[in-house]
């Protein structure tokens, strides 16, 4: 078995393998109906090709060998062998799948059964498709009188490119170019750039011509339709243009075939590959010829990326040693202030004032490099977005309705801890919105809507939050009904219902045991409700809010900070101790006046700006000394929907902290998060605000 | 948390288990020997006073000693924890020792070094489920105990299981502390 260490390389290297495999499938599937574009088609290739070297020299035989069936079906497809039909794409993204739960049991997961039997009757379904409908009898090539003698050095692959241009009616020329050996491949490359945009380059040959020791010649097999003189005032001087056929190429032109070439041309090299080159001369062109590329025969090591994959824990390490600057970047601040200060002396002073700039100019370097490293940990919400895309677009064609799936900003980037766990939550919202959002067909015709759903997924940032939206054009939720179910499960009583605004009563939703469809569906089903979605925002210190309307749709709007790594907290003082809160649950703070305060079925409340906010004091809750005070500040936390004003005795303060948990032996004491330290060294008590809002929501924690 | 000392060992070792379980379970055995090893006891032992009392401690279970540092009192634990105090950035608990093996009736309250006698000290210990400091009123240093005169605990009560046994040498008696079960 391999070393643990190479192990997680592999997985690692795997899954990225993977994401870009998912991620061309996921466009290929886009494109579903329109015949597949050739580059996507040869990069998934590559990218299955990958994966089968990569898993085979690790000795992962199951996924070696569906990726092995999976290359012969897209090789088929991209020569053209098999076409693009709606079960074959189905199959790749199913294969897609499975290769991801097989890599993810690779990594330690218990292996499913499920897994097995998908994995075979994949290979089955790969095995038939690839054997499927083969080539014509009657080859284009032949009828427009391509040399045999040039076409025996194209690959099946370059061929397969040549027929597809012959059948579509695209005449093929011969670009030929002769460059110096000292810059030929900048300008072999400018030459690529120059074609491309009037057709497609379908190979590169190297020319014994004009046999120059400084110069070497190049032909390039060019399919285009423009005329003859448009290719070559492109070219200019950098090459000469000649028809490489010898009868005019027409769609589904027929003719008998010429027995002899007019045309003589010497004997052709092989096509260029890293291993098979002839002439050492030859040997840079590997690097730059795009038919080296094309072939697949040799599996790349070569990593797909130009990334360096870093464990998190390791970038955590040095949001820790960051954490650690910002504390001396404190105390350098408050030495100098105190030099300057005790400035009876001018000497101190001096030396106070000249501290004070430079640990300036260090807060700014520090600055940077904590935004540098937060930078490293972001990663683009894509990569999550693809994932569920391809979910979607099964799970729909699985539904029977008519959904168009529209999703943006997935270049939106957050910290990849926080989109790690926005899958399952997202997933959750998507899966609602089109078991219980989107109506059928036949009841959008008869409300006269477009008898196609939509659904949305859009994330943006705003400043430091990233706000992600989960809509649909459906139904929209009814409020009468969520009322009586709300009632029915014992979740409220009748009388605060009716008291309830119509924001709180759609919040409803968000308690556990909610489900407003008794036959929950084999899609949303599993029984769990939104109840889960809440929590596992609240985890990520998010908020989330609802907004929907009858016969028009629901939008959930989910409201994220960029990063958990380091954030900025307000240091706040209860009885003798000293509490940071994570400042992105505090949407604000207000000074009240004890007599302000009253009480609703005895527990206290207040009122900000005409909402009714439960009041908790933190001395109380923790079991501390109550001092008498002249007025509260109170904190106004919001999480998710949840709003509560949590009062403390005193203000000190704004911090960048870093949370560290407590030792393993105090890590579940509810309402800390952990600790951090302060200029002093202290440790200092995080809240956790999430865990506070949750216990106070639950009526015996009241009297706390 | 059905096996928290497996939590802790997957906490320690791995931040993101999804992407490295796999080399967890390369790791398992040598894990497990590990563990074995360090309950095989030492001959050396740190001695500390506790009121009028000696302890002991393997040596092999001593992280460091510290001067006692600011400590932060944790609302809604143990009454024999003093709270948490930070290690060169790291965040660790501190018990209070004398208040979980009852030698004393009220708990104390501490804060840092002001509240206590000059010669106080904070013995970081080192476990499995987590390091952790013990409070205590002195160290006497390092002990060599012979293994074979070790004695075992006597009985005095269900409510005294921190002690593992007794061990003898120059006319002193040092109580050896069960670690794992003190810090319970």
């Amino acid at each position: 078995m391999a070393p643990p260490r190479a192990l997680s390389e592999f997985v690692a290297e795997a899954n990225e393998v993977l994401e870009t495999l998912a991620h061309d499938v996921a466009v290929l599937d886009a494109q579903r109906g329109r015949e597949p574009e050739p580059d996507l088609l040869n990069a998934i290739f590559r990218a299955a090709h990958s994966l089968k070297g990569l898993s085979g020299m690790f000795g992962q035989e199951r996924i070696s060998t569906l990726a092995h069936h999976l290359e012969d079906v897209l090789d088929a497809l991209r020569l053209g062998k098999v076409l693009a039909s709606d079960a074959l794409l189905d199959a790749i993204l199913d294969g897609v799948d499975v290769l991801t739960l097989m890599l993810r049991e690779a990594s330690g997961e218990a292996p499913s059964d499920e897994t097995a039997r998908r994995a075979t009757a994949l290979t089955e379904t790969f095995v038939r498709l690839a054997s499927g409908g083969q080539q014509t009898a009657v080859d284009v090539l032949d009828e427009v009188g391509l040399d045999p003698a040039i076409r025996s050095v194209f690959t099946e692959y370059e061929e397969h490119r040549l027929r597809e241009n012959v059948k579509k009616g695209i005449a093929l020329w011969k670009v030929r170019a002769v460059f110096s050996l000292d810059d030929f491949d900048q300008r072999l490359a400018g030459l690529n750039a120059t074609l491309k945009p009037l057709g497609e380059v379908i190979s590169t040959l190297p020319s014994s011509q004009p046999g120059d020791e400084t110069s070497i010649a190049f032909d390039l097999i060019f399919g285009s339709p423009r005329p003859q003189h448009e290719i070559e005032t492109a070219v200019q001087t950098m090459a000469s243009v000649q028809p490489l056929t010898n009868k005019p190429v027409r769609p589904r032109l027929v003719s008998e075939p010429e027995p002899d070439a007019p045309r003589t041309r010497p004997a052709p090299r092989p096509p260029v590959f890293a291993s098979d080159v002839s002439s050492p001369e030859l040997t840079p062109l590997s690097s730059s010829s795009p038919s080296g590329v094309m072939q697949g025969a040799e599996p790349s090591l070569r990593s797909l990326a130009q990334t360096v994959r870093v464990d998190i824990a390791r970038l955590d390490g040095l949001m820790n040693v960051i954490g650690e600057l910002l504390t001396v970047r404190a105390n350098i601040h408050r030495l100098a202030d105190v030099a300057r200060q005790a400035g009876a002396t001018p000497l101190p002073k001096l030396w106070g004032q000249e501290l004070q700039k430079e640990a300036r100019a260090l807060e700014r370097k520090l600055d940077e490099l904590q935004a540098g490293v937060l930078d490293v940990r972001m990663v683009p919400l894509g990569q999550v977005f693809d994932k569920l895309a391809r979910l979607m677009r099964r799970l729909v064609r699985q539904s029977g309705k008519d959904v168009h799936f529209e999703v943006s900003g997935g270049d939106v980037e957050l910290d990849k801890l926080i989109v790690e766990e926005l899958s399952d939550p997202l997933m959750h919202l998507l899966r609602n919105a089109l078991d219980h959002g989107v109506e059928t067909p036949d009841r959008r015709i008869a409300q006269g809507k477009d008898a196609r759903g939509l659904i949305r997924l859009k994330a943006q940032q705003l400043g430091n939050q990233v706000q992600i939206e989960v809509g649909d054009d459906g139904a929209g939720m009814d409020e009468g009904r969520i009322k009586q179910v709300a009632i029915e499960r014992g979740l409220v009583t009748r009388e605060l219902t009716d008291e309830l605004e119509r924001r709180d009563l759609l919040n409803l939703v968000f308690l556990p045991g909610f489900s407003t469809r008794k036959d929950v569906s084999e899609l949303s089903g599993r029984g769990v409700g939104l109840d889960v979605v809440k929590t596992n925002l609240a985890r990520l210190s998010g908020l989330i809010d609802i907004d929907s309307r009858r016969g028009e749709g629901t939008t959930f709007v989910l409201t994220l900070p960029l990063t958990l790594a380091i954030i900025r907290a307000l240091i706040v003082g209860v009885a003798d101790r000293t509490f940071a809160v994570p400042l992105n649950s505090v949407t604000e703070i207000v000074a009240v006046k004890p007599a302000e305060l009253r009480t609703i079925e005895r527990r206290e409340v207040l009122e900000v700006r005409g909402q009714t906010l439960p009041f908790v004091r933190l001395s109380r809750i923790f079991g501390l000394q109550e001092l008498p005070v002249e007025r509260h500040f109170v904190v106004v936390i919001g999480l998710a929907q949840e709003r509560l004003g949590l009062a403390v005795d005193a203000l000190l303060g704004q911090e960048d902290i870093v949370t560290k948990p407590l030792g393993g032996r105090l890590k579940g004491v509810p309402g800390i998060a952990g600790a951090t330290e302060l200029g002093d060294r202290r440790a200092v008590l995080v809240l956790d605000v999430a865990a506070l809002v949750e216990e106070l929501k639950r009526p015996q924690a009241a009297v706390g | 948390m059905a096996n928290p000392r497996f939590e802790a060992q997957l906490a320690r070792f791995f931040y993101r288990p999804d992407e490295d379980v796999g080399a967890w379970l390369e790791l398992a055995p040598e894990i497990a020997e590990a563990g074995e090893v360090a309950e095989e006891l030492p001959e050396e032992f740190l001695a500390f006073e506790l009121g009028a009392e000696v302890y002991a401690v393997p040596i092999g279970a001593v992280r460091e000693i510290l001067k006692v540092p600011a400590i932060t009192g944790v609302p809604r634990v143990a009454e024999h924890v003093l709270g948490v105090m930070n290690v060169r950035g790291e965040m660790l608990p501190v018990y209070d020792l004398k208040q979980r093996l009852r030698l004393v009736d009220a708990p104390q309250r501490v804060t840092g070094p002001t509240d206590l006698p000059r010669e106080s000290r904070v013995v970081l210990l080192k476990d499995p489920e987590g390091d952790a400091g013990i409070l205590v009123d002195r160290v006497q240093g390092v002990v060599r105990l012979p293994l074979s005169k070790l004695e075992p605990a006597p009985n005095l009560g269900a409510d005294r299981r921190a002690v593992a046994g007794l061990g003898r040498a120059g006319g002193n008696l040092y109580i050896l502390l069960d670690v794992e079960a003190a810090l319970a």
